[in-house]
């Protein structure tokens, strides 16, 4: 590529990325400097780390920031590992693939709100799981499900609504692996772990990455999920941002913003460490 | 029963896709040591049958024993085979080492061992500076030896190409070629080579089976198959041929020769197999002929020149017979016979290389 062929693709690519780069230097821009004393709705603008200060010393923030990090770690794992072996099985076409296809893919039409709802419901104490299990015999009286001190029922819905895009990133790179390599692989002695281990894996790590990353961040912020169905006792990072914002009428934004750049730091250092733990799982497993 | 010891034997092995017949009752075997090309033209079954020795594609029915062990049941991955793929089929994520050393890490070999031949096939087939590269860094001709050194790594009783050389450009095609035939004799596996090329078949092989529409339709060696074609398929399918129907006049069996009449006009066949039946059709190659320069010749016909190709030492005529410009065929002169087109010429077919094809008229 010449240097006038390279500088046209960087101008071309400036009415897409400009409003990206705009937006999020604004947003980032906006939560850091908060943090740090600027933009104070409720006072002088000056410097200060006080916010973090008090922020950082709550055990009660940490303990929300490890339930959000363990909330999306787990939701990301599951999903990718759920989607990873229907994606393969479907790899191939065969009769009624389309329709199981259509129907991995069904939640993604559902709103995440709606399906929170329809979830508390189906656990509730007289819902249809507890009358169910009451009917069969299997428990005496109805079980307390809903708002489980675990997130266990955030996890649930989480996974249900991000396994399909799961299945989306990474049924495509599946489908990508060529039959001659796989062939190739089996011809020269691979068995059906080893050609997992060896190929297949290796082949469509970037979008296991992918799917990580991306269900890890939508997680780490989840609000509604939380607020329906998380546990009473604790928030999600979103949940407690917003709680404190409106708790604290002084100094709420600038403490809401702390926890909002520390969400980022969440999100992009989990992703990438969720990520380069896959990468490095993969890699082992190849060996 | 095992059949025969070779090292590779298919017995009415056929196979079917729904309504279409793959192959049809194909057999044949091959000795330690031995290149066989199954050539014919596209969707004549050849890389069917070659996955089906792969273990691929399982036989409906027939069987397939390879060094006297019947592969009924036999999985791919168990079987003393090692296919060089038409795509190659390099593990894109794999440096050229990696791609090389792949099937002796699934036979468990000690890393050192790996490494020692790893280094010794990647310097048979010049890839020893690309070792470290992954395969989207190669050239074409660079990845087709990868897939070749692959192969040849884990020392297969068998081994198999699905026409490995139909991306590379005809110059590179012709040094591949020289390449694989040198290191299968040095090496002595046997192969098995799919190829629609019927130049590439005749150079390569020690046997050639020509197939069509998943049935066997000539098995020999290159020359028994060019100079004596069974039937009209192989006679135009391998080389050029002009096929022409005869009706034999008299037989002369005790000296094998014929005397026909054909569209040309009447000629003379020496044929050492008496042809079978009456009415048949015959062949014969354009670079046969040899332009008349003298009289009294035995089949001497004249003919009009039609078109013209310059080939360099060769010239390739069109001509049709003066009596009848329907029918055309094609002669071979020295590059440097001075024939134009509309021009006439006489040209000898010399008796004994018009050979008879087992296929009588109707």
């Amino acid at each position: 590529m010449t240097i006038n062929n390279a500088l046209k693709a960087y101008l071309l690519l400036i009415p897409g990325l400009l409003p990206i780069v705009a937006f999020m230097s604004l947003v980032v821009g906006m939560a850091v400097s908060q943090s740090i004393g600027f933009f104070n709705f409720a006072g002088d603008d000056h410097f200060s780390l006080l916010f973090w200060q008090q922020m950082l010393t709550q055990d009660q923030f940490w303990r929300v920031f490890f339930y959000s990090a363990r909330i999306a770690v787990v939701s990301a794992v599951l999903s990718v590992m759920l989607a990873y072996p229907v994606a393969l099985w479907l790899r191939r076409p065969f009769p009624g693939s389309d329709l199981i296809s259509a129907m991995i893919k069904a939640p993604i039409l559902v709103h995440g709100l709606v399906a929170a709802f329809l979830f508390v419901n189906f656990i509730s104490f007289q819902g249809f799981l507890n009358v169910a299990l009451v009917h069969l015999g299997l428990i005496a009286r109805p079980i307390r499900m809903q708002n489980d001190p675990y997130g266990i029922g955030v996890v649930v819905l989480q996974v249900w609504k991000n396994m399909p895009f799961a299945f989306l990133i990474i049924v495509g790179s599946v489908r990508a692996i060529g039959d001659d390599i796989l062939d190739a692989a089996r011809d020269l002695g691979a068995g059906r772990l080893a050609r997992l281990r060896r190929v297949i894996l290796p082949l469509t790590l970037r979008s296991l990455q992918a799917s990580l990353i991306l269900i890890f961040i939508g997680t780490a912020g989840d609000y509604s999920f939380q607020a329906v169905a998380g546990p009473i006792n604790i928030n999600s990072m979103s949940q407690f941002m917003l709680r404190i914002q409106m708790d604290n009428a002084a100094h709420g934004w600038n403490e809401a913003a702390v926890v909002a750049v520390m969400l980022m730091v969440l999100s992009l250092f989990g992703s990438l460490a969720v990520a380069g733990l896959m990468q490095f799982a993969v890699r082992r497993a190849g060996r | 029963m095992a059949l025969m010891a070779n090292a590779l034997a298919v017995e009415r092995a056929s196979l079917r896709y729904g309504k279409f017949q793959a192959l049809k009752d194909v057999t044949f075997s091959a000795s330690q040591g031995q290149l066989i090309t199954l050539l014919g033209p596209s969707g004549c079954g050849k890389t069917t049958l070659l996955k089906a020795i792969a273990g691929f594609m399982p036989l409906d029915s027939g069987r397939i024993d390879i060094f006297g062990r019947d592969m009924q049941g036999v999985p791919p991955e168990k079987r003393d085979t090692a296919m060089c793929f038409q795509s190659y089929a390099l593990f894109p994520h794999l440096s050229v080492a990696d791609n090389i050393g792949f099937g002796l890490r699934q036979r468990r070999l000690s890393a050192a061992e790996i490494a020692t031949r790893v280094s010794s096939v990647a310097e048979q087939v010049g890839l020893s500076l690309q070792l470290q590269k992954l395969p989207g860094q190669l050239s074409g001709g660079q990845q087709q030896r990868v897939a070749l050194a692959r192969a040849m790594a884990v020392r297969p009783g068998v081994m198999l190409f699905d026409e490995p050389l139909s991306n590379l450009d005809a110059k590179l095609r012709d040094h591949v070629r020289m390449e694989i035939r040198a290191l299968q004799r040095e090496h002595g596996f046997t192969a098995v080579y799919v190829t629609h090329d019927q130049s590439e078949a005749l150079a390569m092989s020690d046997l050639v089976i020509v197939m069509r529409a998943g049935v066997i339709e000539q098995m020999g060696r290159p020359e028994e198959i060019y100079r004596h074609p069974v039937n009209r398929f192989v006679a135009d399918f391998i080389g050029t041929a002009n096929i022409m129907p005869v009706r034999i006049l008299s037989r002369d069996q005790a000296r094998g020769e014929y005397h026909v009449t054909c569209p040309l006009g009447q000629a003379v066949i020496r044929s050492a197999t008496p042809p079978v039946g009456d009415h048949l059709y015959a062949c014969w190659r354009p670079e046969d002929t040899v332009v008349a320069t003298d009289s009294g010749n035995d089949n001497r016909f004249t003919f009009k020149v039609s078109a013209r190709t310059f080939l360099g030492s060769l010239c390739d005529l069109s001509v049709s017979p003066t009596e009848d410009a329907s029918v055309c065929y094609r002669i071979q002169t020295h590059g440097s016979t001075p024939v134009s087109e509309g021009q006439t010429v006489d040209v000898v077919i010399p008796p004994d290389t018009i050979r008879f094809l087992d296929e009588a008229i109707a």
